[in-house]
């Protein structure tokens, strides 16, 4: 079939942009996926805070792997911030789309 | 359906019968008028035809059409027929410049062009005339297949679309057609699929695009609802992760306060003490600590409660924080997030305390030992008054069972699975640490005569060894352990080890309830300490039944060492101290025998034998340190 062959060629042409679009998509929801994560990770460190145990290594716990590089904690009192950068095929994707939770607890003494 | 294309360029068929085939003239004109739509008529060229004659039936467009031809193209015969605006030119070079032109001048209108044979090659070939988008052959496939075959194979590889129709139209549509009033959908016209094949072959990459273009929202619009799911799941996590937040507070709060809630209310010198609070003021605090958390998790005080499930005991250590929060996702429903927390000992931990702390059956809490069996403290305190008179009487009790967790149950009754001797797992009273076998066979006539004056009532009539303890805190539910871990070290606060001389007694037990600290613990210390001797001084300058230094007893208030109700009460108040500094027994009593400056050093029991010794000796003495009221304590969540 000439026609269906050509709406093939057609189509591959087109395949970038769906690509593009696909990627984009897988993107959105990684980066969601990461907006979970750090809520988990938060919640872990701030009942390790409450319990006197140490935040920064709870959070890191809660994650996956490979979330080893991409994670930071940072401690004020009662309140932890755990900021995850989503994985991203480009750095500067990643850092723009970074998500940060937030949770705070009363601190042991 | 449309078949103008986004680029403005209207699809360009040929139209070209093979051998000897008829009805190629009208087969165009059909699809000339499908091409055609109300607003916008279609074109036919005739290559070397007859000049067409104008109709009566010509629709506006294509009047108008033709009239613009025909100032373009003066030599150029025209004529509007129906829908349909036909144009004859000549089967010459001169002819194809004039379909061009016509063809622009028509702009987006489909144009179809019916040419011979002979001009076929011609005009594929030729520069100056349209470049067609798709061929459709009038042949008789019985007659010329081979001739159609090779035709297809040279036109497929131009980037053609091929069509053949293998008859004529009928008579009723060719003769509709020729003048330009075929309508569309027509038995009598073209096949609907033919047709959109050859007129939609020109627009073919604008709906390619505008697949793709589908393609990637629809990709956008499931990632867009996905992300509205999770936000709709996120948002109740986050609703749920501030319940277990708020909770785990209030529960920080109790634990940083239960010691000043179990503080002595008045001092020794009997004014008010400055650190104990009341169980108001600690449950305000610990609501406090709560609402502060909420505020800060950005959830309002309003859409908060909490509760405390034990604030019915003396020392509530429980918690319990709901959240009603609304999500935007789901129509505004509104979802309840609810967390428990507590404050108890480590779970299976040796460290602080634990090792005389049940766990696995119905009841969680100190344990006491009375022959290597556990029992609640307060039951251990019935039954040591119970010993004792029998003792008098001439018998030596012993315990057989106590404690059994669910765990130790289900291998008894895997042995055993007769349940009118051996409870199953989670059936068993045993798993209370109320109830106790006793033993020997001799002493079951005096159990039965005695045992209900000291709280114990004999369970069931065939088992006569087996006795409840019937007064005090409600027995555990089946439902699981309840939290009596405060209770219970309360309830050990009535619990004087055996080997403590009776006039003594009463001394330990104020002493120990006014500073918060197990009479056991500080009796075994003066056990350890002095063997209960008032008068005994030591190498060393430690003076006294508790074998203070002068220079301790100074800062303790206390004036005379052996003065054993001053020095008792002066103990405790040490230890109560040291408990509250290194939050383990084991701990304080090292502090007790060689400073606090040592544990301090390695938060441990320093490596002196003669300290090591001192601690192992009360430890062992007093059955373990499950008796401590307060081991370390750590918050967690429960529910």
């Amino acid at each position: 079939m000439a026609e269906r062959g050509q709406a093939t060629v057609e189509l591959v042409a087109a395949l970038p942009a769906l690509l593009l679009a696909a990627m984009v998509a897988l993107q959105l929801l990684v980066t969601g996926y990461a907006l979970t994560l750090a809520d988990g990770a938060a919640e872990a460190a701030a009942l390790a805070l409450a319990s006197g145990g140490s935040a920064p290594e709870a959070a890191r716990q809660a994650l996956p792997g490979w979330a080893d590089e991409d994670v930071s904690v940072s401690v004020d009192g009662g309140t932890v911030s755990v900021r995850l950068r989503p994985p991203s095929p480009l750095a500067a994707v990643a850092d723009r789309l970074a998500v940060t939770s937030t949770a705070s607890v009363r601190a042991a003494r | 359906m449309s078949f103008t294309n986004p680029l403005g360029r209207g699809p360009t068929v040929f139209v070209v019968p093979v051998g000897e085939a008829e009805g190629s003239r009208a087969a165009a004109a059909a699809l000339a008028c499908e091409g055609a739509e109300a607003d916008r008529p279609a074109l036919l060229i005739e290559v070397g035809g007859r000049p067409p004659r104008p109709t009566l039936l010509a629709t506006g467009v294509a009047q108008g059409l033709a009239r613009r031809l025909g100032a373009h193209l003066p030599q150029a015969r025209v004529a509007a027929r129906g829908q349909v605006c036909h144009l004859a030119v000549a089967a010459e070079p001169e002819g194809w410049e004039e379909v061009a032109a016509a063809v622009d001048v028509a702009r987006g209108a489909p144009a179809v062009i019916h040419l011979p044979p002979a001009s076929l090659q011609d005009a594929l070939t030729s520069q100056t005339g349209p470049r067609p988008s798709a061929v459709l052959l009038r042949a008789d496939l019985d007659r010329d297949r081979a001739l159609v075959g090779l035709l297809v194979r040279e036109l497929l590889p131009r980037g053609l679309s091929v069509a053949v129709l293998k008859s004529r139209l009928p008579w009723v549509g060719e003769r509709r057609a020729l003048f330009g009033a075929l309508p569309a959908a027509n038995p009598a016209g073209l096949p609907g699929r033919m047709v959109r094949r050859l007129l939609g072959a020109g627009s073919e990459s604008g709906q390619a695009l505008i697949l793709a273009l589908a393609g990637a929202l629809a990709l956008i619009a499931a990632a867009l609802a996905l992300v509205a799911i999770a936000g709709a799941v996120t948002g109740k996590g986050r609703a749920q992760r501030t319940a277990d937040l708020v909770a785990i507070s209030v529960v920080r709060s109790m634990r940083d306060d239960v010691d000043r809630l179990l503080a002595p209310p008045r001092l020794a010198s009997g004014s008010p003490n400055p650190n104990h609070i009341d169980k108001r003021t600690y449950l305000g605090r610990a609501r406090a600590a709560g609402l502060v958390a909420a505020r800060e998790n950005e959830v309002d005080a309003d859409r908060v409660e909490i509760t405390f499930p034990d604030a019915g005991s003396f020392a509530p250590v429980r918690a319990k924080a709901v959240i009603t929060a609304s999500l935007e996702v789901g129509g505004g429903e509104a979802v309840q997030a609810s967390a428990e927390a507590e404050a108890a000992a480590p779970y299976g931990s040796a460290a602080g305390g634990a090792t005389g702390m049940a766990s696995g059956g119905g009841y969680g809490g100190p344990l006491v030992y009375r022959d290597g069996e556990g029992m609640r403290p307060d039951v251990a305190a019935a039954y040591d008054r119970m010993t004792a008179a029998a003792r008098a009487d001439g018998l030596a009790l012993i315990v057989v069972s106590g404690f059994r967790s669910d765990a130790e149950q289900a291998a008894l009754f895997a042995a055993h699975p007769d349940p009118t001797w051996v409870a199953p797992p989670g059936h068993s009273l045993h798993r209370c640490a109320t109830e106790l076998d006793l033993g020997p066979a001799s002493a079951y006539a005096w159990l039965a005569a005695n045992a209900a004056r000291f709280g114990f009532a004999q369970r069931y009539s065939w088992e006569p060894w087996h006795y409840g303890f019937a007064t005090g805190p409600e027995p555990c539910s089946a439902a699981g352990e309840t939290s009596t871990t405060v209770n219970g070290a309360a309830a050990g606060s009535s619990s004087v080890p055996a080997f403590v001389p009776a006039q003594f007694r009463p001394t330990i037990l104020r002493a120990a309830a006014r500073w918060g600290v197990a009479p056991a613990l500080l009796a075994g210390q003066l056990m350890a300490e002095s063997g209960f001797d008032p008068n005994v001084g030591s190498p060393a300058g430690a003076q006294g039944i508790a074998q203070f230094m002068p220079s301790t007893a100074a800062a303790y208030g206390l004036r005379n060492p052996y003065d054993p109700e001053e020095a008792i009460d002066a103990e405790a108040h040490l230890m109560a101290d040291l408990l509250r500094q290194f939050g383990s027994p084991e701990l304080a009593l090292a502090a007790y025998n060689a400073g606090p400056a040592p544990v301090e050093a390695c938060h441990c029991i320093p490596p002196y034998p003669e300290t090591q010794a001192y601690v192992t000796r009360i430890l062992a003495m007093i059955g373990g340190p499950g008796l401590m009221p307060m081991p370390s304590f750590e918050v967690r969540l429960v529910a």
